[in-house]
């Protein structure tokens, strides 16, 4: 068993576990992470993480623009996972909750930044994954430059949407939330997200519409 | 359905977010509509323009710098002073249980320590009493100072001959 790397007083890792269970089964729900989590249990908090990470990373890299800051934001949203796992109830699905953080730290980071639009204005430096790779078809040098530049675009689209429409287009479209729980993520009516949509999608109609003519 | 419900409609429909029985509707119409159709494929467009936005991996290192920034917080918020004393305490209603709870046993082990059995060295409450009253008993029997009021009334009373003046 490797020293853990996270010096939280209380009781040992792997102590919620049965003595013949020594890794805690990958299918695990995350209200039971969170319980482990919660007795100080690191292993149920990394399983946890590397489950959520990239979902966070790119939904709040999506809504800042930014890859720098997507990050610290998104380590952010895992510490304040940590802190409050003491204090969770499972009353929401975790996911529910977690976006509900993310979303409220976006939010708050755009009003320190005073309502700043970062644009993206970086190049890909970990490569990501485009429809081309996605196809299993070896991008071309063109078709990379097409792919970055498209992306480019929608990024500049969506950055140019109040926050509101933004957060709750890239919840539906990106993280395949129902109306329902986008409604709960953000905190407000079903009609209201639906509302929300509908600008969201007329604005992006004309933003993207511009770019190609 | 009018053209004008159907326009409002075509947002939740194309998310999928529709009852069956509106989809249906929604459905009919536009298979009647040229120019909702139209919108819908607009909107359809817009949608699969989206889809083009990359995603980023995190890197390896994501976790192992995580781990050291909640490290270095939970340092940072470490309590000093006299909030490391209420540490354990869950609420504020446990640590003012505790501290009554103190106060009492304080006065208790304060009127407990207080008995003179404990402490043979100390006086007495009932002693330190005699003593004084046995003090102050002695002074009555002090000569009055010659000349005063009480001298002369003490000669009286007691009609000592030939002293008088």
């Amino acid at each position: 068993m490797t020293k853990p790397l996270l010096k939280k007083k209380g009781k040992k890792p792997y102590s919620h576990l049965s003595p013949f269970t020594k890794m805690i089964d990958p299918l695990t729900e995350d209200e039971e992470l969170m319980a482990g989590t919660a007795q100080g249990d690191e292993y149920s908090f990394e399983l946890l993480v590397k489950r959520h990470q990239s979902r966070m990373l790119n939904l709040i890299y999506r809504f800042i623009g930014n890859r720098t800051q997507a990050r610290d934001l998104a380590q952010e949203v895992f510490i304040r996972v940590w802190q409050a796992a003491p204090r969770y109830k499972p009353q929401a699905k975790f996911t529910t909750w977690i976006y509900r953080l993310a979303a409220n730290l976006c939010l708050n980071e755009l009003k320190s930044c005073g309502r700043k639009k970062l644009f993206f204005s970086e190049s890909p430096a970990v490569p990501g994954r485009t429809p081309t790779e996605e196809r299993n078809v070896s991008p071309s040098a063109e078709d990379i430059l097409l792919a970055e530049e498209r992306s480019r675009q929608i990024s500049h689209a969506l950055q140019s949407l109040p926050e509101n429409q933004r957060i709750a287009l890239i919840l539906k479209k990106y993280d395949n939330l129902s109306y329902h729980e986008i409604a709960k993520v953000m905190e407000c009516s079903v009609s209201a997200v639906e509302s929300l949509l509908v600008r969201a999608k007329k604005n992006l109609q004309e933003k993207l519409i511009f770019h190609e003519k | 359905m009018k053209c004008s419900q159907v326009e409002k409609r075509l947002s939740a429909f194309q998310d999928g977010e529709l009852d069956p029985q509106e989809e249906e509707r929604v459905k009919g119409h536009l298979e009647s509509c040229s120019a909702c159709r139209d919108r819908h494929e607009e909107l359809e467009k817009v949608w699969q323009a989206l889809g083009n936005s990359q995603e980023i991996i995190p890197d390896p290192g994501f976790y192992g710098q995580l781990i050291k920034k909640i490290n270095e917080s939970d340092r940072a918020s470490s309590p000093t002073g006299f909030r490391w004393l209420f540490q354990g305490f869950s609420s504020p209603w446990a640590a003012s249980t505790f501290l009554i709870a103190g106060i009492l046993i304080g006065a208790f082990l304060g009127n407990f320590l207080g008995r003179s059995e404990l402490f043979p060295f100390q006086p007495s409450r009932a002693v330190q009493s005699q003593a004084a009253s046995d003090v102050f008993s002695l002074k009555a029997f002090d000569p009055l100072p010659p000349g005063t009021l009480g001298d002369k009334y003490r000669r009286m009373a007691t009609y000592e001959g030939g002293d008088r003046r």
